[in-house]
């Protein structure tokens, strides 16, 4: 164990501290940052604290609501009452006020607003407020359960017939996790696998293999490799949700709808439940393809085509949205490579029935077992065939006897 | 004494063809031990499935008085024949970690890396990528990845091969020194010079078999006269039966071919014109002589077909 342990942290830490992971890891955060950062600086560019002023010649408005919707809501506009347009006006040339609104005597029937600006309309925010302050002083003389209802509206819950998926407007991030997550793996598999493929052509191209084999056991060797990498694929993911968090949470100050938004963890739970076998199975397959080819670009080649099986639920992504549910979409959940994606973008649109999850789970972690087998077996058929190709029909014929693979390239070495 | 290596009737088949057959010999601590053989003989099946890289198919390999262990392997140095290290990593660094691989960490593992790097004359380069490093470096950094978390048995294969003079020089020393401080070391090549200087008993594997197994003095003791030393005048060439002619500090050494005595040759120059002999005597045979004679009694070149396949 110890020996799985030491294998899997220098794999992690030699990764981790490659320049393309640093990249892959951060440059999409930091891009995200840039493209908030400008949007942000564009946002303040616009910030004008000044007051808005109003002239209320209908009569509707009342000024006591101004102090609760200042409590409510923070930075809420300072409203400014002017006796008449006059007033108004001569404030806004004299730059006391960003703007102000003409509520007219029919406003009741007519509904009119009229606003005035010198040069700019007033930012988004103050009209927002303005809208707030008559939408509130309108429903100031009802009752306080109706008043409080009427402000409040409603929370729309989305449920499905099961009962086993809700979307409401708090919490939209359980919609867009499963997602997220789907299309972090999207980007994960192609770097995940390349990394693994290279860990097990490294020890046959370097010729370290006899070395290594006499020190630990191939469990130990693949396995400690592939904890490293699952651990390095972790990392890539765990870095872009936080920095999706982190995004959220400051893009809240300015954005309404992300306030209030939950962390939807059992959907984490269930997509943590697919990551880890899948990612066996990727290890599987991609460190018998290394133990069966001589170099890393004749296994790149291979697992390129590899890789598709387990990215087909994107390319179907059309037939996704638009019938959930279908029985192809029923087959791709259950098929093992292509669960997790499936199982992730159905989720956020649809609900999958428990049987399906339960059925593709154990059918993913019986694969993941086999892959790992079938892989310990070709690695060691493989693990010393320096500069020697193992074709299919000597893996399977291995697969039933493992000797007579060997036979040429120890005859060769002895 | 306990032996450090017992392998007994050992055998091993790659489909139909047996590479090993029915081999055995023990090592003991504290001697070095040839394992030596023709290219295709088996010799390096023998060392696989003594480190339990491969399984064999009969017989049984002791190790450190038991079948072979994970922790086992933590107490045997071995420097394979295909060997190699991390091209596009650092050396340092690269060594601590496969010593800590067989257990060997820490402070420890950095101050005994130190004194085999200085030993060694790669110190200046610890910090060089292994790829920047030549091959006698590269080779010299095997050796010391053999020897770092100080293993009791040591198995090398051509130690010798890409060093210089000096360095092999360093290397036969340090594998004496091992010897005098108690290890048990196997030790495969085709330098018989060298394992006539080192070894005190070999095992000659040809064609998967144990030919010859014993100690080199009394082998070349079973083996005098199956050569012979010759000085004189004329041209000595083409006499029957002899199978090899080297020139050695001004005499003749002539190995015998199986079925020849030195009386045959003797009385073959005695019938011939043209030369004059000056010195004629039994010649203790060198492991090389006993290696081609043994090889080519069994017949022909050891390389079996299928390795041309």
């Amino acid at each position: 164990m110890r020996k799985l342990w030491l294998v899997a942290k220098r794999e992690y830490l030699r990764r981790v501290k490659e320049k393309s992971f640093l990249f892959a890891a951060l440059g999409l955060p930091l891009l995200m940052l840039v493209i908030g950062a400008i949007s942000a600086a564009v946002a303040v560019g616009r910030t004008d604290d000044r007051p808005v002023g109003y002239v209320d010649r209908a009569g509707v408005l009342v000024a006591e609501v101004l102090p609760i919707l200042g409590e409510e809501e923070q930075g809420f506009t300072e409203l400014r009452a002017y006796p008449d347009e006059l007033a108004a006006r001569d404030a806004l040339v004299d730059g006391e006020i960003q703007a102000y609104y003409v509520l007219p005597e029919d406003y009741l029937t007519s509904k009119a607003v009229t606003v005035y600006y010198s040069d700019r309309s007033p930012r988004e925010g103050a009209s927002g407020d303005f809208r707030d302050f008559v939408r509130r002083s309108l429903i100031a003389h009802q009752e306080p359960e109706v008043r409080d209802r009427l402000t409040t509206g409603l929370d729309l819950v989305i449920r499905s017939s099961t009962g086993q998926r809700e979307v409401s407007d708090n919490n939209a991030f359980a919609l867009l996790l499963p997602l997220f997550a789907a299309f972090f793996m999207f980007f994960s598999i192609p770097t995940a696998g390349g990394y693994l493929l290279q860990a097990v052509t490294e020890e046959k191209e370097n010729r370290t293999m006899e070395i290594v084999a006499t020190s630990v056991s191939p469990v130990q060797l693949m396995g400690g490799k592939a904890l490293g990498l699952m651990g390095v694929s972790l990392t890539q993911n765990l870095v872009w949700i936080g920095a999706l968090i982190v995004g959220v949470v400051i893009g809240a100050q300015f954005v309404a709808p992300l306030r209030g938004i939950r962390m939807p963890w059992e959907m984490v739970g269930l997509a943590l439940l697919y990551y880890i076998p899948t990612f066996a199975v990727i290890a599987g397959v991609m460190t018998a393809i290394g133990a069966a080819v001589t170099e890393l670009q004749q296994g790149q080649q291979i697992s390129g085509i590899i890789n598709m099986i387990f990215m087909i639920p994107i390319f179907f992504i059309a037939i996704i949205l638009s019938n959930p549910n279908s029985p192809f979409m029923v087959a791709l959940t259950l098929f093992p490579s292509t669960a997790f994606l499936t199982i992730m973008l159905r989720t956020a649109l649809s609900s999958v029935p428990l049987w399906q999850l339960v059925v593709s789970w154990v059918v993913l972690i019986g694969t993941a077992a086999g892959s790992i087998w079938v892989a310990s077996k070709v690695f060691r058929m493989g693990m010393l065939r320096y500069g020697q190709r193992l074709s299919l029909g000597q893996i399977l014929g291995g697969l039933r006897n493992p000797r007579a693979v060997l036979q040429k390239e120890t005859v060769d070495h002895a | 004494m306990e032996p450090t290596v017992r392998v007994a009737h050992l055998s091993k088949f790659f489909g139909r063809f047996q590479a090993v057959k029915d081999v055995s010999f023990e090592v003991y601590p504290g001697e070095i031990f040839g394992l030596l053989g023709p290219n295709g003989a088996g010799k390096t099946t023998c060392i696989r499935m003594m480190l339990d890289i491969f399984k064999p198919d009969g017989g049984d390999v002791t190790v450190f008085g038991g079948t072979m262990t994970e922790d086992k392997k933590e107490r045997i140095g071995y420097l394979p024949e295909e060997r190699g290290l991390y091209d596009e990593l650092k050396l340092e660094p690269t060594l601590l970690y496969l010593a800590s691989l067989k257990g060997m960490e820490g402070p420890e593992a950095r101050e005994r890396l130190e004194m085999w790097l200085k030993r060694l004359d790669l110190y200046e380069d610890r910090n060089k990528k292994v790829q920047e490093l030549s091959k006698g470096m590269q080779q010299k950094a095997q050796i010391i990845l053999t020897l770092l978390h100080d293993p009791e048995l040591i198995v090398v294969d051509e130690p010798f091969s890409g060093l210089d003079p000096v360095n092999t020089r360093l290397v036969k020393d340090i594998i004496e020194e091992q010897r005098q401080a108690g290890k048990a070391i196997i030790m495969s090549t085709h330098q018989m010079y060298q394992v006539e200087a080192l070894c005190s008993r070999i095992v000659l594997i040809n064609h998967g078999e144990a030919v010859l197994y014993g100690e080199v003095s009394k082998i070349k003791r079973d083996f005098a006269g199956n050569a012979v030393t010759l000085e004189g005048q004329g041209d000595f060439a083409d006499l029957p039966g002899v199978m090899e002619m080297r020139r050695d500090n001004g005499a003749w050494h002539l190995a015998l071919a199986p079925g020849t005595s030195p009386q045959d040759v003797l009385r073959a120059l005695a019938t011939r014109d043209g030369f004059k002999v000056e010195r004629f005597e039994i010649a203790e045979p060198s492991l090389d002589d006993i290696f081609i004679h043994v090889v080519r009694e069994e017949g022909g070149s050891a390389e079996p077909e299928v390795a041309h396949a």
